[in-house]
């Protein structure tokens, strides 16, 4: 039925959990997954006029580092279950417009996600990409929690 | 992985496509199924004193038949994809409640429901109910579009 899982992931606990999971269900279904980590382009301390070039950069190899874990996690787990496994990371200061993109680009036809991501205050019912993927993608979205 | 799908149905047109890829998805990973149809409780007739009981009962066999016809719809799917298939009327006037709280009383392990339903107006990018359920429920929702 679904062929191709698009799992994004920012490496938050729930997102771990929603990454596991989906290989869980991608092995029940026979299906294969994208791994996506998107990483922002521009970084907060941006309006800080302060910021030295070396500052940003080092933020920047930070994020891109921090985002190969996560990615190398979700493929190690993959590999375990037998799920066959690509990964893709975008720089995109928009997640849920990388992750609507990759989907479409990729020929997924599932995307499965946490409810709340890195960002996501408890309290909020929704995670704030997670509302926005719902809203604009135009392929069925599994949202975990 | 997922063993027990509740699949709500309104008879909306996008909501029989999602009974469709719903029972498909049960075939594949051999999960049974559970329909639910709501109808309204008409609680707010209490407020209309220009309507007389004997409509509001009208109203409500009409509704009872509506919910009957939708689910025999949703029997169908699930016999021709050979699923086991359990179905439930209920009677509320918040939808949304009903669903998790059916959801959670049967054990279903995944709610799957189309992105609009019957009042869902195009230009909402997410239906009212389907937000609903997916702020509150506990169990992964499934939004097909």
């Amino acid at each position: 039925m679904f062929k191709h899982i698009l799992l994004p992931t920012d490496g938050s606990p729930l997102s771990e959990a929603a990454v596991e999971k989906g290989i869980d269900f991608a092995k029940s279904i026979h299906a294969r997954i994208t791994g996506l980590c998107v990483v922002p382009k521009e970084y907060a301390s941006y309006y800080d006029a302060e910021m030295p070039g070396s500052l940003k950069e080092q933020t920047e190899a930070e994020c891109k580092a921090n985002a190969k874990i996560h990615l190398s996690v979700l493929t190690k787990v993959a590999q375990g279950a037998g799920v066959g496994c690509d990964v893709v990371m975008e720089t995109s200061d928009h997640p849920y417009e990388a992750i609507v993109n990759v989907a479409e680009h990729k020929g997924c036809d599932l995307i499965m996600m946490a409810s709340h991501g890195r960002r996501g205050v408890g309290a909020l019912l929704l995670g704030s990409e997670t509302q926005k993927v719902l809203t604009h993608s135009k392929i069925p979205v599994l949202v975990f929690r | 992985m997922f063993k027990h799908i509740l699949l709500p149905t309104d008879g909306s047109s996008l909501s029989q496509v999602a009974i469709q890829k719903g029972a498909q998805l049960a075939k594949s990973m051999k999960a049974k199924i559970t329909g639910i149809s709501v109808m309204p409780e008409q609680k707010y007739y209490l407020y209309q004193t220009g309507i007389n009981v004997q409509e509001k009962d009208e109203r409500a066999k009409h509704h009872k038949l509506q919910a009957n016809r939708n689910l025999a719809v949703l029997e169908k799917a699930a016999q021709d994809a050979g699923v086991p298939c359990e179905t439930l009327c209920e009677i509320s006037d918040h939808p949304y409640e009903t669903i998790i709280g059916v959801a959670e009383k049967r054990g279903c392990d995944l709610i799957m429901m189309a992105s609009h339903g019957r009042r869902g107006v195009k230009g909402l990018l997410l239906g009212s109910e389907t937000q609903k359920v997916l702020t509150h429920s506990k169990i992964p929702v499934l939004v097909y579009r």
